[in-house]
């Protein structure tokens, strides 16, 4: 394993290397986008939540309103049940109203009531809905008469009417002022034949903004009562929000600014919809250094954490690149191993074949190089047959001698083919071949010869029996055959010769009798050059090896069938051809 | 002094009953919503801030420059069943008017007409003696109670000593009256009062209708 470990391949170290990389990527991808999208719902909640905030402080501020106006709406409702404030109004007795009015709102103005039912100031508005001035001896609440003209009507509502007054208290400050404007009904007719106003100090929420340092006020005639801003930040915001105002449509809305150079958070909500007055907004301002600080925190603890997700996932990635790159490790060696098994497999079956084919052309080469000078031998021993100055015994020595070249140049055009066949050079030209007429032509030439006069050959083929094969090769197999039934056979003996179609495969019996082959020379008969005592017939021991050889290219087989003292028998098996009808049409 | 202008009062007491004049007639009272009842019962309605009684009932009375009469009988209108009885009221200029309490309860008699302003404060059943208020300028008063808002009551103050109420019909009588040339009047309602020039001959009895 050590070994194995030292002699890494370096396309194994590339493959893991590359594993880390891919890995490290993913992590990558996936911590900056959970950064991305962790920061950005961080941010989207902090504002979510101010929002909320502002939306809780602006639902209790309303809650304490309805509470209010209701309070104060019961109190106009037992005004104007009053006698005598009935008996100002309907009788003409208007200087009385205020007198009237001063026993029955003196708690109302007391200042030691409840924070939110302590008014600073009241006034009547008559039917048409102009003021009613107050007489100087009635402490109504002291108001310029500019301010006191805002608290008019053009026409008398029916309902409760809210309003903003901005205006300068007594010790020069600017304030607001809530106004609520009460219908008062005659009882009679229950028409509105007056109206009270009741300026309050504007609500204010409970525990508001204590610990954002949101700051809110009220904007009202273009102008921002916001007491813990500096005047010209006032200013910005009013102007912010007033071009908010022009723009949207809606009753309350949030924006994002820059208020002397500071990012600041606006909500403003309009807070007396459906009034006669001039409408008036809750506006707040929420400072956004802290959110922003807050933000800036919460992104280096979210980049703090993705860089530890990136650590450890940088050891993860490590760890699981070792441990999926061990088993490619394994197989890596395994197939070294292997590789180096074939390359030395494939080296020596090159050396064989390299052998195979030099001892094949060597054949091929040897043959060629044996004819020519057997060509020339035989053409000088015509040339010398030719001449007429030789005794007569010189010619038959001359004649055998052309004999043995003859036998010389089959037995290498045998040993050629044989060659070509061991070097799987031997191209089969495989056709449909008719075997009938093949025998037959080559047992017509067998009677012509006149060494078989005195021998009968007997045959029993069906007609046009067609196999599978090459005509050449077909034909030296069977005149090999034929030619063997002729030499071994005795004078005046048979050659048979039998085809029988079995199936697919297509017998061919040649039989002669003659002496057979001895029982210990049989098994051997098929080897080169062999020759079984065999020496008076004519022969070369090469003859069935290439049949045999021939055959089995075929696809078919020849075997020795039987051999004793009657009858030797061969059995040449052929493959039958496929479609024998459609080549005979 | 005094005991002169009393028996100078009483000579001439015969002289003016001598020449006594009556005055009678119809004033045409808007119709009523309630079905034609000749009933004593009605009630003082404020409607568009025009007070009125209903059924409707009219004031008639014979303006010129009467002598005054040195005493005039003190009047009452009680407070009974939440209500002024009753509940239009007229007198001469100079009358004091007696608010009794008959009910079970407090009341607070106010007034803030510019006839007469007057607030008797919260007094209790049957105090005694009954607040009390002397009507010195003509005119109408509202009276009303603090405590009890829909009370309503008017008292007219009327600056002749000849006056009367019509009946739910309409019909008045006026007796004992001067002879000469006068103006009889009739209240109506708050915001309607017609009158009539007359002339009035001595131990006659002139017909007018109102308007």
């Amino acid at each position: 394993m050590n070994r194995a470990a030292e002699r890494r391949p370096a396309g194994f170290q590339r493959f893991r290397t590359k594993l880390l990389l891919a890995m490290m990527l993913i992590i990558c991808v996936l911590t900056s986008l959970g950064i991305y999208v962790a920061q950005r719902r961080a941010t989207a909640e902090a504002q979510a939540r101010l929002e909320h905030d502002f939306q809780i402080e602006i639902a209790a501020l309303d809650r304490l309103q309805n509470l209010r106006q209701a309070a104060v709406a019961d109190r106009s409702q037992a005004l104007a049940q009053n006698a005598r404030i009935h008996a100002a109004l309907e009788d003409n007795a208007l200087d009385l109203l205020y007198p009237s009015a001063e026993d029955e709102l003196r708690d109302v103005m007391a200042s030691g009531t409840t924070a939110t039912l302590h008014a600073r100031f009241y006034r009547f508005l008559d039917h048409r809905g102009a003021v009613l001035i107050p007489p100087r001896e009635i402490s109504a609440g002291r108001l310029r008469p500019n301010e006191q003209r805002r608290l008019s009507q053009n026409k008398l509502s029916r309902t409760m009417q809210t309003g903003y007054l901005a205006r300068r208290d007594a010790a020069g400050n600017s304030t607001v002022d809530e106004m609520i404007a009460l219908p008062i009904r005659s009882t009679e007719t229950n028409e509105v034949i007056a109206a009270l106003v009741l300026g309050f100090k504007p609500l204010e929420a409970v525990g508001r903004g204590s610990a954002t340092g949101m700051q809110s006020g009220i904007l009202v005639d273009g102008k921002l009562q916001l007491s813990g801003l500096e005047p010209a930040a006032r200013v910005e915001v009013g102007r912010e929000v007033e071009r908010d105002l022009t723009q949207g449509e809606g009753k309350s809305h949030s924006l994002r600014r820059q208020i002397n150079d500071r990012p600041c958070l606006l909500f403003w909500k309009r807070l007396n919809p459906h009034s006669n007055y001039p409408p008036a907004y809750e506006v707040c301002v929420y400072p956004l250094q802290q959110l922003l600080a807050h933000e800036r925190r919460l992104r280096w603890k979210i980049l703090g954490a993705g860089g530890l997700f990136l650590v450890g996932g940088f050891a993860i990635s490590e760890f699981f690149a070792g441990r999926l790159s061990r088993p490619v490790e394994k197989l890596l060696v395994v197939s070294e191993k292997n590789l180096g098994e074939r390359r030395r497999a494939e080296a020596k079956l090159r050396t064989t074949a390299e052998e195979l084919q030099r001892s094949a052309r060597f054949s091929a080469d040897a043959s060629h190089q044996l004819k020519s000078p057997i060509t020339v031998l035989r053409a000088g021993l015509d040339g010398l047959l030719a001449r007429d100055d030789f005794a007569p015994e010189v010619y038959e020595e001359i004649s055998a001698l052309v004999h043995q070249t003859y036998w010389l140049t089959g037995v290498i055009d045998d040993l050629l083919l044989l060659s070509r066949m061991d070097a799987g050079r031997l191209q089969l030209n495989l056709g449909t071949v008719d075997l009938t007429h093949l025998i037959e032509q080559w047992s017509d030439d067998l009677r012509a010869l006149p060494e078989t006069e005195d021998l009968k050959i007997e045959s029993d083929i069906p007609a046009g029996l067609q196999i599978a094969g090459e005509t050449d090769f077909t034909a030296l197999v069977v005149q090999n055959l034929l030619d063997n039934a002729r030499k071994y056979n005795r004078a005046g003996g048979v050659i048979r010769i039998q085809v029988r179609q079995k199936d697919e495969q297509v017998e061919l019996h040649i039989a002669n009798t003659g002496r057979g082959i001895p029982v210990e020379a049989q098994p051997y008969i098929f080897e080169r050059f062999h020759r079984a005592g065999t020496d008076d017939v004519p022969g070369h021991g090469l003859g069935l090896n290439l049949a045999r050889e021939l055959m089995r290219l075929h696809g078919g087989e020849l075997r020795l069938l039987r051999s004793n003292a009657q009858w030797t028998e061969f059995v040449a098996i052929f493959r039958a051809a496929t479609t024998p009808a459609r080549d005979r049409g | 002094m005094k005991c002169a202008s009393l028996v100078a009062a009483l000579a001439l007491a015969p002289a003016a009953a001598l020449a006594q004049g009556t005055l009678e007639g119809k004033v045409a009272l808007p119709k009523s919503h309630f079905a034609p009842v000749m009933s004593e019962h009605y009630e003082i309605v404020s409607k568009g801030g025009i007070l009125a009684t209903n059924p409707p009932r009219a004031v008639v009375w014979l303006e010129g420059s009467f002598s005054k009469p040195s005493h005039l009988p003190t009047k009452q209108i009680a407070q009974k069943n939440f209500a002024f009885v009753p509940p239009l009221l007229a007198i001469e200029v100079g009358t004091k008017v007696d608010f009794p309490n008959l009910d079970d309860t407090y009341h607070n008699i106010f007034s803030y007409s510019p006839t007469k302003r007057f607030d008797l404060g919260r007094y209790p059943p049957g105090e005694k003696p009954p607040p009390t208020v002397l009507f010195d300028k003509p005119g109408l008063v509202t009276l009303r109670c603090d405590i009890h808002e829909h009370m309503r009551g008017l008292i007219l103050v009327l600056d002749t000593p000849y006056f009367t109420i019509t009946d739910a019909a309409g019909n008045f009588r006026l007796a004992n009256l001067p002879a000469g040339r006068f103006t009889v009047k009739a209240w109506v309602n708050s915001r309607s009062t017609w009158e009539h020039r007359v002339d009035l001959k001595p131990a006659a009895t002139l017909h007018v209708d109102l308007p």
